[in-house]
């Protein structure tokens, strides 16, 4: 059947360039004023406008900016309000294609579906779907569409059990507003309010991640490609190869390990080569005695203990144990002087 | 000690060698230092006559002889024309120059001043334009700049050495020739004092100085006898402990940070006994002739008690004397200043002369600290 759009409603948005061509095409709808054109006051109702379709169409197409809108209801828009049985309307466009099926009239024949509804709606007003337009488009309309008294049109009552797609804009925006209100009302959570919600979070949980993960990236860059990490742990042979050593001598040859190994009385111990002042390394000079460093001239005895030159305080000495018989030091773990740690049996092999 | 002769007859190998010895004598660390202050001060004294062309010309002429000379040692010149030490060189000689330049314009005004007549900058237009005036001299020197340090890069090699190895440190291991008096410094300071606080204070304090020192005299001529302590300070600081300590660090710092003479050769192995000590044994044991105190006192920490001799020098230096000086030597200019600006300056001006002090005491005494409270690194 045909379906024809009528208009039910027309207005104007910003942006008219004042052409006159829309008054041109309806002027009954269309008052083009100096600095606008507006809608004339008896054209607001939809019962004016529903036969004026073509030329409102028209003059929208024609509309340079488009900002002529309109809104349209289906021809067969008296259906909608719950299936109500036999409304005169609904037989007239209902049996128009059919007539025009039925018989074959040369001169109208193409036209007919299109025009007849237009012209049975336009010439025949459906009470039903006038209740219901009054009742819209009056102050409070959408109240009283949606909280219908006994007094209401039975069109206006029957909307209560219509699905929002096939209500009139004006009453489908009160029901979701309508909708929100109760729903804000009793303090639950809003469709609107969800979705905002978690759209803002997830904008700042996808801040937040971007940011994470380009600090990880950033933390990552400054690090080494290749971190060589030595077994702490260095075995240097035999044990007596160093009780062998006289009390106060040194042993260089580990020095490339970072440690050298002294002989005290009694025991040995494996000496940190990191000078304790700003880190440099520091030489064994076997004529003075001492480890001297060749930065800033701190001295420290054989032992370990500083006593000339700024570092503040003594060498550092590495855990050292026998482990079957082989002198074995741990440079994950170290002991400090000042601090009374040379004490620790870890920190010596008694030899 | 090898030593080539100087083969220009100039003087005899003997007294050569006595010579060398004694250059090397005087060149002991104290010695330098004060035969620098006192070069300072006897340039500072008679800057009218020193300043004069014809003293100046002989000084220059002197010195490049003694620096020619000087290179005829092997020693000497090993140092002098590693690569790393040419700026060295270029230093001395510029400013030598600029100290002259200065001084000499300080000492034409000064006589013009004291004889009443006006000064060489009072005919001068006050203003000169950018462009061309500075602009053109910008762009010479820039010019200058350029060639020679093309012809410096393709001269001399970049002194690269072999291969870093983290278990061996260069013996000695020198910092660039502009922070070898920063590294000096290192060994008589904690490495927070003398790498954070001392470098600090030279930087606020020169950020400093148009706050204290409002005086408007010398602004736009050249004086110093209007500007005798400013002046003077600056040089000691500028001079003194910032160029000499370079060339200290240049020519008398060898192997294992030892001091060495100039003309002596760089040993490694040469014994050197320097055991220092703190102010807390020489007050504790070599005073009293008793332990250092190793037991606190009621809610006092024992290193309180063991470092008092130490804390209470330092606060009188840094608290008390600042005071004395200001009703006494400094009486006129303190009150001139205010007492905002004269502390600051007095705490900025102790601390410059604490620099010298515990680099002599060190020196002749092997003084280590006045306060060394090493469990927290609060040495001083």
């Amino acid at each position: 059947m045909a379906t024809k759009e009528l208009v039910t409603k027309v207005w104007i948005e910003d942006g008219c360039i004042v052409c006159d061509a829309c008054e041109t095409s309806s002027p009954t709808v269309f008052e083009v004023t100096d600095d606008t054109c507006i809608i004339r006051p008896e054209a607001l109702s939809a019962e004016f406008t529903k036969p004026l379709t073509d030329s409102i169409v028209e003059a929208a197409e024609e509309c340079p900016v488009d900002v002529i809108k309109f809104d349209t209801v289906a021809g067969e828009a008296p259906d909608a309000p719950a299936g109500a049985p036999a409304d005169p309307a609904e037989a007239s466009v209902e049996k128009a294609p059919a007539a025009a099926a039925a018989k074959p009239a040369p001169v109208v024949e193409a036209k007919a579906p299109e025009k007849k509804p237009a012209a049975a709606v336009a010439g025949d007003p459906d009470p039903a779907i006038q209740s219901l337009l009054r009742a819209a488009t009056s102050r409070g309309g959408a109240a009283a569409i949606l909280a219908p008294d006994e007094g209401s049109a039975p069109a206006v009552k029957a909307l209560q059990s219509t699905p929002s797609k096939d209500l009139p804009p004006d009453a489908r925006q009160a029901r979701i507003m309508a909708g929100t209100k109760k729903a804000s009302e009793e303090g639950g959570v809003s469709r609107r309010g969800v979705l905002a919600g978690s759209a803002c979070g997830v904008g700042w949980l996808a801040l937040g991640g971007t940011t994470a993960v380009s600090g990880l990236a950033f933390q990552r860059f400054m690090m080494p490609n290749v971190l060589e990490e030595p077994d702490p742990k260095v075995r240097v042979g035999p044990a007596d190869v160093y009780s062998s050593m006289n009390p106060g001598e040194v042993n260089e040859e580990t020095k490339p390990d970072g440690f050298w190994i002294i002989r005290n009385e009694g025991s040995i111990a494996a000496l940190n080569i990191i000078c304790t002042h700003l880190g440099c390394i520091p030489n064994w000079l076997p004529n003075d005695r001492k480890f001297k460093c060749p930065c800033h001239g701190s001295g420290f005895y054989p032992d370990g203990i500083n006593f000339e030159g700024p570092a503040p305080r003594p060498l550092e000495r590495f855990r050292i144990m026998l482990v079957d018989g082989i002198v074995t030091v741990d440079r994950s773990k170290k002991f400090q002087y000042e601090k009374g740690e040379w004490d620790n049996p870890d920190s010596y092999v008694e030899v | 000690m090898t030593m080539a002769l100087p083969s220009g007859g100039l003087l005899a190998a003997s007294d050569s060698n006595a010579l060398k010895d004694f250059i090397n004598l005087i060149c002991e660390p104290h010695w330098f230092f004060i035969i620098s202050c006192a070069g300072l001060g006897v340039f500072l004294a008679g800057y009218r006559t020193l300043t004069k062309p014809a003293v100046a010309w002989i000084a220059l002429v002197v010195f490049t002889l003694a620096y020619v000379l000087s290179a005829l040692d092997p020693d000497f010149r090993s140092i002098i024309v590693k690569p790393d030490n040419v700026p060295i060189t270029i230093m001395m000689y510029l400013v030598g120059f600029f100290l002259w330049l200065a001084f000499r314009q300080a000492a034409v005004n000064d006589e013009k001043m004291a004889s009443g007549r006006p000064l060489t900058e009072a005919g001068s237009d006050d203003k000169v334009l950018v462009w061309p005036d500075l602009v053109y001299i910008e762009l010479i020197a820039l010019v200058f700049c350029t060639v020679a340090l093309m012809v410096w890069t393709v001269i001399l090699r970049a002194p690269l050495e072999q291969p870093a190895d983290p278990s061996v440190a260069p013996n000695p291991a020198k910092a660039p020739w502009y922070f070898l008096g920063l590294q000096e410094l290192l060994v008589y300071f904690d490495p927070w004092i003398a790498g954070v606080l001392l470098p600090g204070l030279i930087v606020v304090g020169l950020i400093a100085i148009p706050y204290m020192d409002k005086n408007p005299r010398g602004n736009g001529y050249y004086t110093f006898v209007e500007r005798r302590f400013a002046i003077t300070t600056f040089m000691v600081g500028f001079v003194i402990l910032w160029v000499v300590l370079i060339v200290f660090g240049t020519f008398l710092r060898g192997p294992n940070w030892n001091f060495f003479g100039p003309y002596e050769y760089w040993d490694p192995h040469r014994p050197a006994a320097l055991v220092n000590i703190n102010l807390a044994q020489i007050f504790w044991v070599q005073m009293l002739g008793r332990g250092i105190p190793t037991e606190g006192f009621a809610f006092i920490p024992h290193y309180v008690i063991r470092e008092l001799p130490g804390i209470v020098i330092l606060v009188f230096y840094f608290l008390v004397l600042p005071g004395i000086l200001r009703r006494t030597v400094f009486n006129r200019m303190g009150n001139q200043m205010g007492a905002v600006r004269y502390h600051l300056m007095a705490q900025l001006f102790l601390w410059m002369a604490f620099v010298p002090i515990k680099m002599v005491l060190r020196w002749t005494l092997n003084f280590k600290y006045f306060v060394a409270i090493t469990e927290f690194f609060l040495n001083f």
